[in-house]
């Protein structure tokens, strides 16, 4: 599977999954979305965090190598913003592409922001508008 | 319409697909990266396109190397530099951080087919609806002015896009894979968004 066509597989297979999980789970509603980050109802947030303890129990099992990703000056700042944006736009970068899936059409618009958004990062990271160390808008 | 799934339901889901990218491709997948790769096409394709010559050059080296030192016997002279695939796993661990992302045209692939599994889900649960709002947990939460409403989507989205660059990663990125795999790094990321989305949607729920 580290083949190029592998890799496509994996990657037209994980996207299948994930777009029929998300929207199954329910995180393109917005009610369910807001009903969890005020937690008055703990489903999603189970499942959520439920998959980051089963996914860590494999890992460890399966001694894949730890995360070392070092902890830059982009990190605090962009996970506030990217908090911010996911709850009032009700988009992660998933997101919106299965609401529109699921016929949110407005949620074209949250798509608009997120590649102006993307674009934006990277221009003003090149223009070094802010000094962020190489980890910073970088895939 | 069928009812959302249970809490274990999701989780196994979004854990199974986690872990099986993981394992067949020796990566790591993250949403926003791809986000970030697609839009920035021309220039990925270009790098990526010096990524293949620079791989070939390296062969080509390795192989002359080789040869030479059949043809006198010797070992190389010039220490042959390892390609990728010769890297050898040092201490028995899966890498799984791939120097390099997964090529451009997968990841396109990976967006789109989010959409298309989502559209499956959406039919076969009997949700899928054309909609020119964002429902109504939205419309009482957040505004019920279209003009508003798409202004905050737009605003919305730019704050994601911008966000989760800046902090090299979202909620697939930090929050699934690197979580998974303890870092630091996205352990710090996947608290400061899901506190600030506690936050601000505390403030529409109960003040706004």
């Amino acid at each position: 599977m580290r083949t190029r066509g592998g890799v496509l597989l994996a990657n037209l297979l994980t996207g299948l999954a994930l777009g029929f999980t998300v929207t199954s789970i329910g995180f393109g509603d917005y009610a369910e979305l807001n009903r969890m980050f005020t937690f008055q109802d703990l489903r999603m947030f189970l499942s959520f965090f439920g998959a980051v303890v089963i996914i860590a129990s494999v890992f460890a099992l399966l001694r894949v190598r730890r995360g070392t990703g070092r902890l830059h000056a982009g990190v605090v700042p962009g996970a506030v913003l990217f908090g911010i944006g996911w709850a009032i736009s009700g988009g992660c970068p998933a997101i919106p592409i299965i609401q529109v899936a699921s016929g949110y059409l407005p949620a074209v618009v949250t798509i608009a922001g997120i590649v102006v958004g993307v674009r934006l990062c990277r221009w003003a990271n090149g223009r070094h508008f802010f000094r962020i160390d190489r980890g910073s808008c970088e895939g | 319409m069928t009812a959302y799934w249970p809490w274990w339901a999701g989780a196994v889901g979004l854990a199974v697909l986690t872990i099986g990218y993981t394992l067949a491709t020796d990566r790591s997948f993250g949403v926003s990266g791809a986000w970030e790769r697609v839009l920035h096409w021309r220039r990925e394709a270009e790098l990526e396109r010096r990524e293949a010559e620079f791989t070939d050059e390296r062969t080509l080296v390795a192989a002359l190397g080789v040869a030479t030192a059949e043809h006198f016997g010797t070992v190389p002279a010039v220490p042959v530099p390892p390609g990728p695939a010769a890297v050898p796993a040092t201490d028995g661990r899966r890498s799984g951080a791939h120097p390099r992302p997964a090529p451009l045209v997968t990841q396109a692939v990976l967006l789109v087919s989010i959409f298309v599994g989502g559209l499956i889900a959406a039919v076969t649960s009997g949700r899928f609806h054309i909609r020119f709002d964002m429902g109504a947990g939205y419309r009482h939460l957040v505004t019920g002015n279209p003009v508003a409403m798409v202004a905050l989507l737009f605003a919305g989205g730019v704050l994601v896009g911008f966000g989760t660059r800046l902090a090299g990663g979202c909620s697939s990125g930090h929050g699934l894979n690197g979580c998974g795999r303890l870092s630091p790094v996205s352990l710090v990321a996947t608290a400061t968004f899901f506190g600030t989305a506690v936050a601000v949607s505390f403030l529409l729920w109960k003040v706004i």
